[in-house]
């Protein structure tokens, strides 16, 4: 998958997880650019991330994203 | 030495003239020697203890980088967590058995109790050491190679008392340049007086009237009793931000900003959104350590995974403080309450959003009933025991024959008057004016662009304020003995 395909599909995720339809995402947004991204809804999304991209992550991958242009890249990684 | 003392301020004094003195490549070594000068001046063998766990730290973290280490990675990596951690439990352990077997199931620490042997800040420099060496093994930062670096992160005076707990690359990327910044040194005093009126001039004052309450509770009416929970809420939240503007303060004063630990938080909408804004470098720190690996391995249990790791989390928050009962309690009845919400979140949402009439008096309730909830959860942090705790909530509700709600009776309410009351609240609001200030660029700005008669006034008054409504020196501050 090329890197806009990913971030096309994740923006859905995104959308559907933080209930927000007109969300835009860029390669530096981070947790304080999206309202109701916190702690307690960050596995929530990593969780529908694994179901839309058919993969799961390990703790430690998850722990080193420092925004959504390296989850975009850990996709890419996993799902070829 | 006591943080708070003249001996203190004279080794600050001298240190800040050493580093003014110095060539910018020794600053660094010069905030390491004092930083190891301070902490031996408390306790030799705690200095040792410091020393070990950050060799441990440093070793460790060369170890995981090495390109070679492969799979054995996790393993050195995490039996050094679970080493620093050992020790850390250890030294909890002990204070724990200690205070039971000494002082009939009592804490240790604070006014009166128990001495600790936990060495000084130890819960706060394990914390900085275990999150840097996750930080290099989950590869969001290098290790670093100079061991003198991280023994400074670790032993950093300004914050080894009571934090906060810095993160390792906020720390390293400001002592990488280390200037003189007179700004900077202003900014410090200011900041270093705030946290002085903070804590004689409110949380003192407060403590006295808390500690007769809980004393007590049977000889306390029970709105007396509902008063004293409450101002026990604003005690800690004075002493605990004064003390951190304290060591924000001097961090500063040396080039070193440190995180800050709260954000208005009896503004808080809702519990969750309070602990982001309590205790901050705590609740970030495990957050990011404890909660969202638990979360992680959890999540295909669905919602009953984020209970239990809310759960963990906040019973984690809780024995941070100490292993007692009263702290485990304290942890699990915010986690409760957490989870509860973190459960409803999404039903309460979409219940209120088609009603924006009761949303408007939600918005006002909000932040009263989420004070209340932690100024309730506190009783059992402040208590010395389970018995005492529930008895203090035993006598919060009314009872026919009790003491009665309003009384002339002051001295029942340690000594303190209906009017020195009042003051205390006035010098609270003008604290809580003050915090909200800081946090508007253009405040800020308008307050140090006045003439300088008004700014040396306002500094003036906050020290006359301090001596004159102060009990200095009279507590060791809360957060000190953890």
């Amino acid at each position: 998958m090329t890197h806009d395909e990913v971030k096309a599909q994740l923006t859905e995720v995104f959308r559907q997880v933080f209930d927000q339809p007109t969300l835009a995402l860029e390669d530096a947004t981070t947790a304080k650019d999206v309202e109701g991204w916190d702690s307690l809804t960050h596995i929530n999304l990593i969780v529908a991330a694994e179901k839309a991209f058919r993969t799961r992550f390990t703790t430690r991958e998850v722990q080193a994203l420092a925004n959504v242009g390296d989850f975009i890249r850990l996709i890419q990684k996993r799902c070829g | 030495m006591p943080f708070v003392s003249l001996s203190t301020g004279l080794f600050v004094l001298a240190v800040l003239a050493v580093f003014q003195l110095s060539p910018p490549r020794l600053r660094a070594v010069v905030l390491l020697v004092a930083s190891y000068a301070f902490y031996l001046a408390w306790s030799p063998q705690g200095a040792i203890w410091l020393l070990a766990v950050s060799a441990v730290a440093y070793l460790a973290a060369l170890a995981v980088e090495r390109p070679r280490a492969g799979a054995r990675q996790a393993l050195v990596a995490l039996s050094a967590v679970a080493c620093l951690l050992t020790v850390l439990l250890g030294f909890k352990l002990a204070d724990a058995l200690r205070a039971h077997l000494g002082a009939g199931g009592g804490k240790t620490g604070g006014d009166g109790l128990v001495a600790a042997l936990l060495p000084l800040g130890m819960s706060y420099y394990v914390f900085k050491l275990v999150g840097y060496l996750l930080d290099v093994y989950w590869g969001r930062r290098p290790a670093v190679h100079s061991f003198a670096a991280l023994a400074l992160y670790a032993s950093f005076f300004p914050q080894i008392v009571a934090g906060p707990i810095e993160r390792p690359d906020d720390f390293f990327a400001q002592v990488e340049r280390l200037e003189l910044d007179p700004e900077g040194i202003a900014a410090g005093l200011r900041r270093i007086l705030f946290g002085f009126f903070k804590k004689f001039a409110i949380a003192d004052r407060l403590a006295v009237l808390v500690g007769a309450a809980h004393a007590d509770p049977a000889t306390h009416s029970a709105l007396e009793l509902f008063i004293a929970a409450d101002l026990f809420a604003l005690q800690m939240y004075a002493d605990f931000s004064g003390f951190t503007d304290i060591a924000i303060g001097l961090g500063q004063l040396f080039g070193v900003k440190g995180p800050e630990n709260f954000q208005l938080p009896f503004f808080a909408r809702s519990l969750p959104e309070f602990w982001r804004r309590w205790h901050m470098s705590l609740t970030s720190w495990l957050t990011d350590y404890l909660f969202t690996p638990l979360r992680m391995a959890l999540r295909d249990f669905g919602q009953a995974g984020l209970a239990l790791a809310i759960l963990v989390n906040m019973l984690a928050i809780g024995v941070w403080h100490g292993l007692s009962l009263t702290y485990a309690a304290f942890g699990l009845f915010n986690g409760l309450a957490l989870a509860a919400s973190a459960l409803t979140l999404s039903r309460r949402t979409a219940f209120y959003r088609t009603r924006p009439r009761l949303s408007k008096v939600r918005a006002v309730l909000a932040p009263v009933v989420t004070f209340h909830l932690f100024a309730a959860s506190l009783i059992l942090f402040r208590a010395n025991s389970m018995a005492s705790a529930l008895g203090y909530f035993a006598h919060l509700v009314p009872a026919r024959g009790a003491v009665p709600a309003f009384r002339h009776d002051w001295g029942q309410l340690g000594g303190l008057a209906p009017r020195s009351l009042l003051v205390i609240l006035l010098t609270a609001v003008v604290m809580e004016a003050i915090h909200w200030a800081r946090g508007e660029p253009r405040a800020v700005e308008r307050f140090l662009t006045l003439p300088r008669a008004l700014r040396w006034g306002a500094y003036y008054a906050a020290v006359i304020a301090t001596l004159a409504l102060g009990e200095v020196g009279a507590h060791a501050f809360i957060y000190a003995q953890f």
